[in-house]
Formats: C-alpha cells, structure tokens, sequence
C-alpha cells in the first residue's frame, strides 16, 4: 500500500475521531428512525412460540433484562469453540468475553490462527459455540435450533465474505434480492431495494451483470449491498478486502465506513490489516484465542 | 409456503438457464434415452402382438368363427346359414369348413396335423392364404386329390420345426393322408407359410375330398365357419348381429382363440416390466450421479445460501425442481422422438422379424406411466443426494469440505 492511501485514510480516521462525539447522538436519532422498522423484522422473528401473553403485557423468552445494555446489540459470553482436526483437538478461542455497541464498526485483529475468524462466525451465527453464549439484540441465540438460527440471520444479520461468495448463477440485481424473495417481499418491493442499494454502493448501472463478468472490487461491492439489503441489524465481514488491491480495497472501506455513518450500521469485521482497523471505532485483539 | 416454492424454482431456472449448458444438454439426452428404452420395449412388444392377431385373423380364423352347438358334431345347412350371415352389411366373406386332425405320411416319415377342407373360392374372402403359398399354387374349386401343405408340415421352405416334418416336400410330390381311418394319396399343389407357426402346421384340401374322407357325401356339412368382416368393424358387435339373426350355434371372436398368444404375451409382459425395472433403476442411478455432482459442485454455493437464511428445504427443493424439468424435458423429447420419429418411421419401413414385418405401436396410457415412474425416480434421485448435502454444516459447505 503506497504511503499517500496510508496517510489519506489516517487523516479520515482522525477527522472521523473528532466527529466521534457528534456521531454518537447522531446514532441514537437514526437508530430511532431504523428502530421502527427493524422492530418489525425483530417481532416476526421472535415470534409466536416464544410470545408468552400476560396480560396487557408481551414477554418475549429468549429476551436478556432489557436496561444497562440496552446499548450493546452483541453480547459473547465465555465463548469457547473447539475444532477436531484428526485426532487433536484445537481450542480456537478459550473462553472470549466480548461486547459490541449499537452503531460502532469494530476490527477483530490478531495473527493467524488466533480465531478471528471463528469468532466472527460465533457472533454471526454461523457456528455455534462448544460453551458460551452469544446475544443478540437482547436474543439469545445460544439455544436456538438451526431452523431459527436461519431465521434470524435471514432477517437481521449480513455477511460479507472474503471471496465474495456470490451466486454465479444469478446476475447482481438477483443476489441483492434472493434473500428478500426469502422473507416474502414482493417483487416490485425486492427489486426496487436492490436497484437502491447497487445505487448505493456505486453499480446502478450494473444491475443486470452476472459476477463472472465483474472485477473483484465489483463483485465485492454486490456482496455488500446484498448483506445490506434487508437492513441487519448487523454487518459481519471476513477479511473483505483480502483478495483486492489497495485502491479498490479502500473504495470498499469507505462503503463501509459510509453506511456505518451514515445509517449507523454496526459492522463487525475481520481484518489483519492495520490501515483497514484504523476505519474501525475499536479494534478487538485476538491471541490464541483469547482477548490480549 | 409460496414464498419459499418461489425461491426454489427462482434459483432452479437461473441454474439451468444460466448454469452449465453442457451438464443440462447430458442430463436432458441421457433422460430421452432412459424415457425411450422404457417405452421401446413396450411398443416392440405392442407390434409383436399386433401382428401376432392380424395372422391368426388373416390365416386361420377370421374375425368371428361359428361353431356347432356342443351337443352337435357339425353345423348342418352350412351353406344356408352362410348366405344369411353373409346378409350383414359388415360381413365380407365367409368359408365353411370340415376340420380334423389326419396323419400324413411321405417316404420314411409321418407326422400328424389339422387338416381343413375348404371351398377355395369361398377361402380366399375369408383369410390370405391364396398370397401365403411360396410354391405352386393355391387350390381352385374343381380340384380333386390335390392338397396344400403349410411350411411346418412339408419341411425346408424355414420351417421352424424341420425335424418333426415330412422332410422336404416339394410340389408335384404325393403324400399319403390318414383320416377317420381312411388313407388316401394326395399330390401336393402348393406349400404355404403365415411365418405364423400354428397356421403354417396344417393343410388344406377341397371339401368333396374330405366329405369323401369323413363320409359325409353331400351332406352341406361344416365344422366352423370362418367369418371375415370390414376392417375396423368391432368383433363383438358382429357376434350380437349374428345372435340377432338367429344364428343358435356357437359364436366365438377370435380373441378366444388366441390362448397360446395371450401366454406368449404375458410372458413377453413379464420380460418388460423386469426390463422396466432395470430401466428404472439405472435412470435413478444417472439421475443420483448427475445431482450428486452438480450439487458437489455447488457446496460453497449451497453453504453461502445457508448462511443467508435460506432454508434447507427451499435449496433441496430448487435441486428437486432441477431434476424435475430435466425428466419432464426428457420425457416430452423421448415422446416426441418416439410418437413423431421411431413410430411413424417404422410403421413406412416395417422391420422384419421372424413373424413378418412388424411396426411399432405406441401406447399412451403406457407412456404416461413410464413417464410417471421416470418422474418418481428423478425425485428420489434428486432428494437424497440434496438432502444430504444441504443437511451438511454450514461453514463445512463455504469451506468445500
């Protein structure tokens, strides 16, 4: 990465620093504004079997004590997650205790093989976790069946993976909008949204293009809008600049950082790049699978 | 519930459309040809049995035969009650025969058949026989002492069964032929063949030498009376004519003759659903291998899919679907092919077979059910091989594990 990117993105994160303050009030406003329709989203799934009725009053089961963190939309207690490769058994992380704002961008850094990654996967539910628990927006998730958990990451998660991991069989316009057709949106309702969001993320113009025919960068970018389709509550991304160049890794930065801004959307990401930390808010750091 | 079906045929036609050309072009080809084994043997063994029946109605028994009532030997006034069902508009001809069995005799050898005696000119209204002789000629009213031999009972000619025969009877040649106790020599005037086995097993002479034979001089005596209708003229409806004109005896189509077909027929029919089976199970087989690869092919996919939120049985069924359009596809093309190419090609060209030339015929209540089973075992094929992946651990399948 040439010094002048470095030195460019700096500077954006310390104007950002600064703004930090004014941002934070900001958030509260905005996650109001998305509060009304994400609601939705939350009621429909955690719907009927876990709704107790008691009166004029709903109790939702899976809920933690709504009050002091009410703030914090991820909670990972004691995680610990085991891998058996052969006949070793691999702690990937030994117990993680973490805790992730509404609205902030957070970096997961550390060498490899320091369970990055498996983190990532336990907070997106992705995985499950050997012991622990992972809480979502006031949710536990720890005991929900695969069914539910599919569910949930359907209507409130999005993933941005290192390759893209986009649907070749589908032009960009229907990988933005398959999980949409999912959640029973209707055609005009879908497609609008994909239109808007490939606007969005700079491809309103390619639309109809299948990924084989797109850059890395491109394809990327369609990652992202589909991750931000249905407006999760949470962004997850795995090393999502990995496989491009600076330049291009820094335009899907900025996305980033532009939705995390803008929309207050919370992003959890992998990287183990300095200078793609450094658009973080905080940087969690990982070391044989525990917090340094 | 709609939403999900939605989704499953959504990413099913973008994967056909859209995936590769060459596995879907496979598969489809691979599906025809499964769908037309499955119905060729069928329509080979439907021609088979059709010609079957046209011989034994065009050489031996006509459409209907009429028969003395069983407390009777002979049908008495043969030639009155010839002239009156003859009055039906339907009837073409008809031919009042004696029929027994004799024992013929040439040089060393003897052997016993069914041996008629006919009116020729009444014969050749009723069955082809007149085209059937292959040497000489066929009888004509005024001979005496003449006889026609089938292929079966003079030998050479093929004759299928060439040791139990006379050995090679030529015309010109006289045999002897024993009946009721009474031998007599006959010459031979011509030899015949049906390529049908049992009309070819008999022999044909003038009804005054077997009345001679029988004893029944001028007696207007008949053992059955062949009756030949209109082509496309229901057997059974000729029988109720023929009971409305008040014809007492016997009246049996030649459905009823057709015993030792209906055992040939059936035993064929066994064969066809064995092969059916093997069909069946190596078209579930293809189809397993086909999905299997293509969804080994897309685990990343499928696990991305996963990871998205969409549901198992939404991805295992877009795979089902695949599989569906790729059998329905298969079948409309198999059918096509068969109904407007193999069908119509063999029925202009005939293939010769031992019974003569045969043609195919397509049964479309057959073809619905092999297309039905054909249908059945591409699901099958398809679900487990999906099921069992798309069953698999999400970041197991975005690993390609």
């Amino acid at each position: 990465m040439g010094n002048e990117v470095r030195n460019k993105v700096k500077e954006e994160v310390k104007t950002e620093h600064e703004d930090k303050v004014k941002k934070e009030a900001k958030d509260e406003m905005k996650n109001e504004m998305k509060g009304e329709m994400k609601n939705e989203i939350k009621n429909e799934m955690k719907g009927e079997p876990e709704k107790k009725e008691n009166g004029n009053k709903t109790e939702i089961e899976m809920k933690t004590t709504p009050g002091e963190n009410s703030d914090i939309i991820i909670e990972g207690i004691d995680i610990v997650r085991t891998f058996k490769m052969g006949e070793v058994q691999v702690r990937a992380l030994r117990g993680v205790n973490v805790k992730i704002r509404r609205g902030e961008f957070v970096a997961i850094m550390g060498p490899s093989g320091s369970g990055k990654t498996t983190l990532l996967n336990q907070l997106g539910l992705l995985d499950t976790p050997n012991s622990g628990r992972v809480i979502i927006d006031e949710t536990d998730t720890s005991r929900m069946p695969d069914r539910e958990k599919g569910k949930f990451r359907l209507h409130n998660l999005g993933y941005v993976f290192q390759d893209y991991a986009l649907l070749p069989e589908l032009d960009a316009s229907e990988n933005v909008y398959i999980s949409l057709m999912m959640q029973g949106k209707t055609k005009e309702e879908y497609e609008s949204a994909a239109a808007e969001i490939l606007t969005a993320v700079g491809l309103g113009d390619r639309l109809h293009q299948l990924p084989s025919k797109m850059s890395g960068g491109q394809q990327q970018r369609v990652s992202i809008a589909r991750a931000l389709a249905h407006n999760p509550r949470v962004l997850f991304a795995d090393e999502p600049c990995a496989n491009l160049d600076s330049q291009t890794s820094k335009e899907v930065l900025d996305l980033f950082k532009k939705f995390n801004k803008e929309m207050g959307q919370t992003i959890v990401m992998v990287t183990h790049e300095d200078w793609h930390a450094a658009y973080a808010d905080r940087v969690i750091r990982l070391k044989d699978g525990i917090l340094e | 519930m709609l939403e999900k079906a939605k989704v499953s045929f959504f990413l099913a036609s973008r994967s056909i459309v859209r995936g590769n050309r060459g596995i879907t072009i496979f598969t489809v080809f691979v599906l025809t040809l499964i769908f037309v084994q499955l119905v060729l043997f069928s329509s080979m063994l439907a021609g088979v049995t059709l010609k079957f029946n046209e011989l034994m109605v065009d050489f031996q028994t006509g459409n209907v035969v009429v028969e003395p009532t069983e407390e009777e030997r002979y049908i008495e006034s043969a030639s009155a009650l010839q002239k009156k069902i003859e009055s039906l508009p339907q009837v073409v001809g008809t031919s009042a025969r004696l029929k027994t069995t004799g024992n013929f005799r040439y040089k060393e050898k003897e052997m016993g058949g069914t041996v008629y005696g006919i009116d020729p000119a009444d014969e050749i209204f009723v069955t082809g026989l007149e085209d059937a002789v292959i040497s000489g000629e066929f009888l004509s009213r005024p001979d005496r002492g003449e006889i026609i031999l089938g292929r079966e009972v003079s030998g050479s000619f093929g004759a299928l069964m060439e040791s139990r025969s006379l050995g090679g009877v030529e015309v010109g040649d006289t045999v002897e032929l024993t009946v009721s106790g009474k031998t007599r020599e006959f010459r031979v005037k011509g030899i015949y063949t049906t390529r049908y086995f049992m009309a070819d097993a008999s022999a044909y002479l003038s009804r005054a030498d077997m009345e001679e034979m029988l004893g029944i001089e001028n007696r207007d005596f008949a053992q059955e009376i062949a009756v030949k209708t209109t082509a496309g003229t229901d057997e059974y409806e000729t029988r109720n004519a023929l009971l409305s004109l008040g014809v007492r005896e016997n009246i049996r189509t030649w459905h009823e003759f057709a015993g030792i077909l209906r055992l040939i027929e059936n035993t064929l029919g066994l064969v066809r659903n064995i092969m059916n089976a093997i069909g069946l199970l190596i078209a579930f087989v293809i189809i397993f291998v086909v999905i299997y690869v293509n969804i080994v092919n897309k685990k990343r996919q499928i696990g991305v899919q996963k990871a998205i939120g969409i549901e198992q049985n939404v991805i295992v069924a877009s795979f089902v679907l695949q599989a569906m359009l790729y059998a329905g596809t298969g079948i409309i093309l198999g059918y096509a092919f068969m109904r407007f190419g193999l069908v119509p090609y063999t029925e202009s060209n005939p293939v010769e077979i031992p019974l003569g030339a045969m043609s195919l015929r397509l049964d479309d209540a057959e073809a619905i059910n092999r297309a039905f089973l054909l249908f059945l075992a591409s699901i099958i094929g398809s679900v487990i091989p999906a099921y069992k992946l798309a069953q698999k651990d999400l970041l197991d399948l975005i690993w390609g594990k």
